[in-house]
């Protein structure tokens, strides 16, 4: 009696110790950086977007693993820089993909007609930290001055918009020029406070004509309240993915 | 030693028995020739076809699917019919929770088509050519039904019209089949429609009451489909291309007079055959306008009927009454007014005081409230349609009136009430002199006569708990008004899905003949669905068209006589306008208030009160193929934008 129950003890723990023996063969963790910014070619400034899937992404084909890879992408940051630690060491074509006049371009046919995308090799435990993307933002969003707090705590800030591009096929009309407002800095068409932010939507060349004046857009809704507060100016042309141009997210300090 | 040999004898014996061949059939799987040379077979073998057509009927929603019981995100709430607690924002449908493989269900579907469409044939021996032929004119119009499923959704995907076979540890690469062209599947959708009205009979031999096709249903489907390419074709701007140049999303704009006029011919093909329900209506009698508007959806003779889905307790049930009564009559599962009509939604009809720019009068022109004695008296001249189609505030339904009250006004009504906000103020009601409720468990308030009120109506406005009508209003459409209050059960009602109705048909051949009209290919188009509309509207009980007809007039007819029927959906999707109606969109809500200083009601108009914004992104009028696809089938390129 005792000793079956020591051969089953036995049997048991051989079991175990045989299904631990499977060899390990994972693939090490990718560790390598792929760092750098989308840059507006007239001005020099990165390209402002919005986070998440809404605003400048990344293209990576691994163009060492397969002549047709299918595509990652990973997202840029809101001030339009990107940086990915966990990518593997391979070789790549990159291209960024957002509000302005894309890096590949192709035909109505499907013809591609320029493709700027940029080959990448990625060895060892090198990192690309200063690959830089000049492209032509569809529209140019500039704060003038700071926001304003009027006397009935509404805020009014100026803004001048501009084409990035002289690109024909890109002379599109504004459809719409919003003035977001929100309480982080992450401040765009995904996240706003729709109680206060200023929507305006354009038709036909309404918009158009607005472009490189100085326009004032006042929050609604009537007075903030005192916390802390950003604005943000977004305006977009009917292009591509319909994505936004952005101004740089600035606060205003309650008076 | 004897005995030995003897076993050795009995085994050899029995070893040599069991050398046959064993080539019987297992007689536990159900072979081709049980089903196909008998008609009980072939009804089986359609029943289970029928079930997966993709249509959106009362089991679908865009956030759980096609064929799910739990409608709680109601797709009018995606789409400013509507708003629900449930669903607060646009969206996109969800292919990647739920169970829901759109993908991979759509491909068996495709694939127990053709199975049928190659094995029938041989099995036709046993049936007449009629039989044979409007069975496999099922099978394609099934089949062009999966593919219509499919390319409204992703744009361009696989063809596959023959069963594929795979042989065990041969490669894959065969049955990575790429994407076709958008274009080229549309045109599978309509040759497969086609084939199906050549070859069904014009009344289905098996079941003639509309739930299996006949000719004029795959006709009917196919101006459907061709419409939705045309509009593809005209009004879509995301192209994709692939490595071959083949054109995966966008139909080039050429192609859309071609699809216009496929739609106008294939709805012309049901004149005459069909008509719009008109049993119960005069033209004289609103009363009578609006019982014919409502019967229209629950009589199994109406000659508007053209494709229906039938319910069966227990075996193919849903919860429609359930999930969307109004919140007076709740049935014991407790769900409620899930599908509250938006104030935008009620403004598109005829018979409501209006201001010039289009939104409901509800100031005098002093700029203080209109005041009224009972909430209908807004409403007394409205459309019989929208009194069919939404439960106003005060309107009886199952011998209820149906009481909507967002509070009680205790301020001075002496000199006119003026507005509770500033127009477009999107903040909360100021709670001075006013009294409203949290929950359906009410204090009453007693007023200057002494008599007692509750804050709010028995079905709402609750500002703490939202199973009420969040909007001030209810939806109407499809509610059985003879279901019992206990028997208003998720899983429990069987009301039929009317899919396709002629007035959609007739909807469908108005816009096609109108876009030709426009491309100058077909003068009379236009003045054909200047009839349509008229035809559609007098039904209606709205006030009939003068003149000054666009694409829009025609549009918003669709709209309206159309609601609440999950076609909306689909219909700003094609037009091209879901991102420009939804762009930080908040809908407008109209709410009834009782002043007890003036014993009467006022009406306050203003956006949503939860500040629910709609944005719809562009991306999504090419849904994201579902990833596993595409690991599944590397050949397989993803839409723009994911």
């Amino acid at each position: 009696m005792k000793k079956t129950k020591l051969y089953y003890i036995a049997f048991g723990l051989l079991v175990i110790l045989n299904s631990s023996c499977s060899k390990v063969d994972n693939y090490p963790a990718p560790s390598n950086t792929i760092k750098g910014s989308t840059i507006d070619a007239g001005t020099g400034n990165t390209v402002q977007t919005e986070v998440g899937g809404s605003g400048t992404r990344v293209k990576l084909l691994e163009t060492s693993y397969s002549a047709n890879p299918t595509p990652y992408y990973f997202q840029s940051m809101q001030d339009g820089t990107f940086d990915n630690t966990k990518i593997f060491a391979a070789t790549y074509k990159i291209s960024v993909e957002g509000p302005f006049v894309p890096l590949v371009v192709t035909d109505n046919v499907g013809n591609v007609v320029s493709d700027e995308s940029q080959n990448v090799v990625i060895k060892g435990t090198n990192t690309v930290t200063n690959l830089a993307f000049k492209v032509e933002p569809f529209l140019r969003v500039d704060m003038v001055g700071t926001p304003v707090f009027n006397a009935d705590s509404t805020v009014t800030v100026q803004v001048k918009i501009t084409r990035g591009t002289a690109n024909p096929a890109y002379q599109l009309d504004i459809t719409d020029i919003n003035l977001y407002v929100s309480n982080t800095l992450y401040d765009g068409n995904n996240n706003y406070d729709p109680r206060y932010s200023k929507l305006t939507s354009y038709s036909g060349s309404t918009g158009t004509s607005l472009l490189g004046q100085t326009i004032s857009i006042t929050t609604v809704g009537g007075a903030l309240p005192q916390q802390d507060v950003y604005f943000r100016v977004g305006a977009r042309i009917n292009a591509g993915l319909d994505e936004y141009n952005y101004s740089l997210p600035l606060s205003a300090k309650y008076p | 030693m004897k005995r030995y040999i003897y076993t050795v004898l009995t085994i050899l014996v029995v070893c040599a028995s069991a050398c046959r061949k064993l080539d019987i059939p297992p007689q536990n799987i159900i072979q081709d020739q049980d089903v196909f040379s008998n008609p009980a077979g072939i009804q089986a073998y359609m029943a289970r076809l029928y079930s997966e057509l993709p249509i959106e009927d009362f089991r679908y929603s865009p956030q759980r699917g096609l064929n799910f019981f739990w409608i709680i995100s109601p797709t009018p709430a995606t789409t400013g019919e509507a708003l629900s607690r449930d669903q607060t924002s646009s969206m996109q449908e969800n292919f990647g929770g739920w169970n829901w493989d759109i993908w991979g269900g759509s491909y068996t579907v495709i694939h127990d088509c053709d199975y049928f469409i190659q094995t029938m044939p041989s099995y036709s021996k046993n049936f007449s050519t009629a039989q044979v032929n409007a069975w496999l004119g099922e099978a394609y119009f099934i089949r062009g039904m999966t593919y219509f499923g499919l390319v409204k959704r992703f744009g361009g995907v696989p063809i596959v019209n023959k069963t594929l076979t795979y042989v065990v540890g041969t490669s894959t690469d065969e049955l990575k089949i790429p994407r076709s062209s958008e274009k080229a599947v549309w045109d599978q959708v309509g040759s497969d429609f086609d084939f199906a009205i050549a070859n069904l009979l014009t009344v289905n031999a098996d079941d003639a009451d509309g739930s299996r096709a006949n000719k004029y249903v795959a006709a009917a489907f196919k101006s459907r489909a061709m419409l939705y390419a045309g509009t593809i074709a005209k009004y879509n701007t995301t192209t994709l291309f692939d490595a071959t140049q083949t054109q995966l999303c966008g139909i080039p704009a050429s192609a859309a007079p071609g699809y216009f006029q496929q739609a106008y011919d294939a709805a012309k093909m049901l004149d005459g055959v069909y008509s719009l329900y008109l049993k119960a209506w005069s033209a004289t009698d609103k009363t009578a306008q609006y019982q014919n508007f409502v019967n229209l959806f629950s009589d199994a003779s109406s000659p508007e009927s053209i494709f229906v889905r039938e319910y069966q307790y227990p075996n193919s049930v849903h919860g429609y009454d359930a999930y969307n009564v109004p919140r007076q009559l709740i049935g014991p599962n407790g769900y409620s007014s899930e599908v509250n009509p938006t104030l935008n939604f009620v403004e598109m009809f005829d018979g409501i005081p209006k201001n010039a720019d289009g939104t409901i009068q509800n100031l005098g022109s002093d700029g203080n409230y209109n005041l009224y004695t009972n909430t209908m008296d807004l409403f007394a001249n409205a459309e019989p349609r929208l009194r069919a189609t939404v439960i106003l505030p005060g309107d009886v339904f199952k011998g209820q009136s149906i009481e909507i009250r967002r509070g009680i006004y205790t301020g001075s009504s002496a000199a006119g009430i003026s507005p509770l906000l500033p127009a477009g103020s999107r903040s909360q009601y100021p709670t001075t002199n006013l009294i409203q409720s949290a929950t359906a468990g009410q204090n009453p308030f007693t007023l200057p006569d002494g008599t007692l009120m509750n804050p709010a109506g028995l079905s709402g406005i609750f500002t703490g708990d939202q199973t009420c009508a969040i909007s001030g209003f209810s939806v109407r459409k499809w509610l059985n008004p003879n279901l019992a209050t206990s028997q208003v059960l998720e899983n429990n009602e069987t009301q039929t899905w009317i899919e396709m109705r002629y007035a959609e048909v007739l909807l469908n051949r108005a816009e096609a003949g109108y876009e030709l009209g426009n491309a100058g290919q077909n003068g009379a188009g236009a003045a054909d669905a200047f009839t349509i509309i008229n035809q559609i509207r007098s039904r209606a009980g709205a006030i009939p068209l003068a003149g000054g007809m666009t694409i829009d007039t025609i549009r918003k007819e669709r709209r309206k006589e159309l609601a609440f029927e999950n076609k909306t959906y689909w219909d700003l999707k094609r037009w091209r306008i879901f991102s420009k109606e939804q762009n930080g969109t908040i809908y407008r809500i109209l709410m009834p208030f009782y002043s007890s200083q003036a014993g009467k009601y006022f009406f306050d108009a203003r956006t949503d009160e939860r500040n629910d914004v709609y944005t719809y992104d562009p991306r999504w009028y090419y849904e994201q193929i579902p990833q596993g696809a595409i690991s599944k089938s590397t050949n397989l390129v993803q839409n723009p934008g994911y």
